[in-house]
């Protein structure tokens, strides 16, 4: 079924290591998953899990150290020739975590929303590129008025919609949204989700939604993948996932999950997963199907015991 | 002081800041009841007065603001004399109630502590001036300390610096140190904020721990009602400097009545169906540098009857222990069905 959709992005056993020498330190290893036109792909992980890490090797902010990520069946990783840079830049967008820092605090919105066009965009006139700045805040709810103003103005909701415009004004296909919800308040999350979603309604953009809590992206999300200590473990349609965890990593989050309700929180049972519990000396653990397109990064035995479990 | 007798009484609280000129009226006239062995959750958007009201408890307000009137009694001194919180003025007088009355945990674990010091002369400070301890004694005591707050290898992590723990083992510390002040009551300020949810359930895990094997109160002030469902008693829903509606937890999660509870409950992503929008409030909290009148949520709700405008709500006792501020209570007002995701929480709390 979503193996006839478009592939728009595939990451082959991506590595992304810092540091060198002695000190160098594998953040991820061997990363495999693609990423389906129009689908919003989740990642999820602790803090320290490597999933910024991969968002950020996607956007090129960081250096590969191996495999491939390639986006549109063309290589972006490494060195490319300027065309493909031009369009990749254009293409490829990124909602940062805290807006109360990625913005420019001396810099007007104007400025921050329309610099990008600058670049992707030289043929427009001054005039032209206001147009577009007032048409991309009221895209995100915004009143066309705030391009004059700075943003300690603004509330953090605020913020992190003139964070999205800036990102949708160059009319990106990918959108790369790291915690973009995070720093926000409850009712304010609702808002910028619902935004989010309608955006991708009405432009069929696609997302890499990388968040730590779970149940937003059970609800955002149309597959996840869940990803510890820089390896991926596990991953599934979000609601196969979700309802069918299989490895104890993934599990243990879903038991982590508060729920709105005292009845059924005084009933649970917190998972504690510990990755001792792995013995991979004898067996390197593989990706394996265990469900159907349900993966699971396992050895034989476990694929059996777990299965047997749940 | 016996479990559930009365240990802080809050009436008619107001606070105001004076910042460049403006008053900003940040608590208006609050009136809580705190009891002994309770925990009792705070629960708000930042900016509705949460944290400063918690840290008025402590005379810890920034120089600009003051309490205006009102009052806060404290009734769990050793010598069982009431100490009017709101009337103290000395650092003196504070210094006696700071910690070994009422202690406090902050929402960063990553500034909430001194780089410079290890972790167990941080703990052992606390030992020393509030436990009267000294050397091995202290030593000993908060060896026993970092084993409660469930730290392996005690004695090579006291020689530790806070740069060597973790998010949640640094938060471990912190509440340790709170212990160790010996207080009646700690009050935890967004203690799980900045960490991973599987840490942070670990945490509210020790808390309950922490409470029972210490005798604490516990006031546990957060933006995620999800989050408290697990470990309050009671909850307390702020909003504009006001508390809106108090209840059991039952009472708020699965009997919630003012407007401003039923939109925090459906706005969250638990709650929320795939493939449709999660119910969202509308506009942004209001400007406390001017004059509310009527209800504070009225202009965000749609809900809103012509006399939220005009005048304020009282209290409505719905039950002993559950109380709103809204005028949909008033026996003059219409009935009105709360939004999809409150029936359903409704449901299963039958």
């Amino acid at each position: 079924m979503a193996d006839e959709r478009e592939v728009l992005v595939e990451v082959k056993n991506l590595e992304v290591t810092y540091g060198s020498g002695r000190k160098a330190y594998k953040a991820v290893k061997n990363a495999n998953f693609t990423i389906y036109k129009g689908e919003t792909f989740g990642l999820v992980g602790e803090s320290g899990s490597g999933k910024t890490t991969i968002g950020r090797a996607i956007m090129r902010i960081l250096p590969t150290s191996g495999g491939e990520v390639f986006y549109k069946g063309q290589k972006i990783n490494g060195k490319i020739s300027h065309a493909l840079d031009k369009q990749v830049i254009k293409e490829i967008q990124m909602i940062f975590q805290d807006p109360q820092s990625s913005l420019n605090e001396r810099a007007k919105v104007s400025y921050i929303v329309g610099e990008g066009l600058m670049n992707v965009r030289p043929d427009l006139s001054a005039a032209e590129r206001d147009e577009k700045v007032r048409q991309a805040l009221l895209d995100v709810g915004l009143l066309p008025e705030f391009a004059s103003r700075f943003p300690h103005e603004f509330s953090g909701g605020q913020r992190q919609r003139i964070g999205i415009a800036r990102a949708l004004i160059v009319e990106p296909e990918f959108i790369i949204a790291d915690e973009p919800i995070s720093a926000l308040d409850m009712s304010i999350r609702a808002q910028v989700l619902n935004l989010l979603r309608h955006l991708q309604k009405e432009r069929g953009i696609t997302y890499l939604f990388i968040a730590h809590d779970l149940s937003v992206m059970r609800y955002i999300s149309d597959r996840i993948a869940v990803i510890h200590k820089g390896d991926i473990v596990e991953l599934a349609d979000a609601e196969e996932l979700v309802t069918h965890a299989i490895h104890p990593y993934t599990r243990s989050l879903l038991s982590a999950i508060p729920m709105p309700s005292p009845r059924r929180e005084r009933q649970k049972k917190l998972l504690v997963y510990d990755p001792s519990m792995h013995d991979y000396s004898t067996e390197a653990p593989q990706w394996r199907e265990l469900r159907p397109r349900h993966w699971v990064l396992c050895s034989a035995s476990e694929a059996e015991d777990w299965c047997r479990e749940s | 002081m016996k479990k559930n007798e009365l240990i802080l009484s809050v009436r008619d609280l107001n606070i105001k800041f004076n910042l460049r000129g403006k008053i900003l009226h940040a608590i208006r006239g609050i009136d809580l009841d705190v009891y002994h062995g309770e925990v009792l959750a705070i629960v708000g958007e930042s900016g509705s007065g949460k944290s400063v009201f918690t840290k008025s408890f402590m005379g810890l307000l920034d120089s600009n603001g003051s309490i205006t009137s009102g009052t806060i009694d404290y009734f769990g001194a050793d010598d069982h004399q009431p100490i009017r919180l709101s009337e103290l003025k000395k650092e003196k007088d504070w210094l006696k109630v700071r910690g070994h009355e009422i202690a406090m945990i902050m929402q960063d674990p990553m500034t909430s502590l001194n780089p410079l010091k290890t972790i167990g002369d941080q703990i052992m400070e606390a030992v020393e001036l509030h436990q009267g301890l000294k050397g091995a004694a202290a030593r000993e005591k908060t060896l026993e300390y970092l084993r409660d707050v469930g730290i392996a290898d005690p004695e090579v992590r006291f020689k530790q610096y806070p740069h060597e723990f973790s998010g949640g083992m640094r938060q471990r510390v912190v509440i340790a140190i709170a212990v160790a002040c010996n207080p009646q009551i700690l009050i935890c300020d967004e203690p799980t904020t900045a960490l991973d949810v599987t840490i942070q359930a670990q945490i509210l895990e020790l808390l309950k721990e922490m409470r029972v094997k210490y005798n604490l109160t516990i006031i546990l002030i957060t933006h995620d009602l999800g989050v408290v469902a697990n470990i309050a008693d009671r909850v307390a829903v702020m909003y504009a400097g006001d508390i809106v509606e108090i209840g059991t937890s039952d009472e708020i999660y699965y009997d919630p009545r003012h407007p401003y509870t039923w939109a925090l409950l459906s706005s969250m992503p638990q709650m929320g169906v795939k493939g449709e929008d999660l119910f969202n409030i509308q506009g942004t909290p209001p400007n406390l540098f001017t004059e509310i009148h009527g209800d504070a949520f009225a202009p965000r709700n749609p809900l809103a009857l012509k006399i939220d405008f005009v005048k304020r709500p009282p209290y409505f006792d719905v039950s002993t222990t559950h109380r709103a501020k809204t005028w949909l209570l008033d026996p003059r007002a219409p009935k009105i069905e709360p939004p999809a995701a409150v029936r359903m929480l409704q449901e299963e709390g039958k």
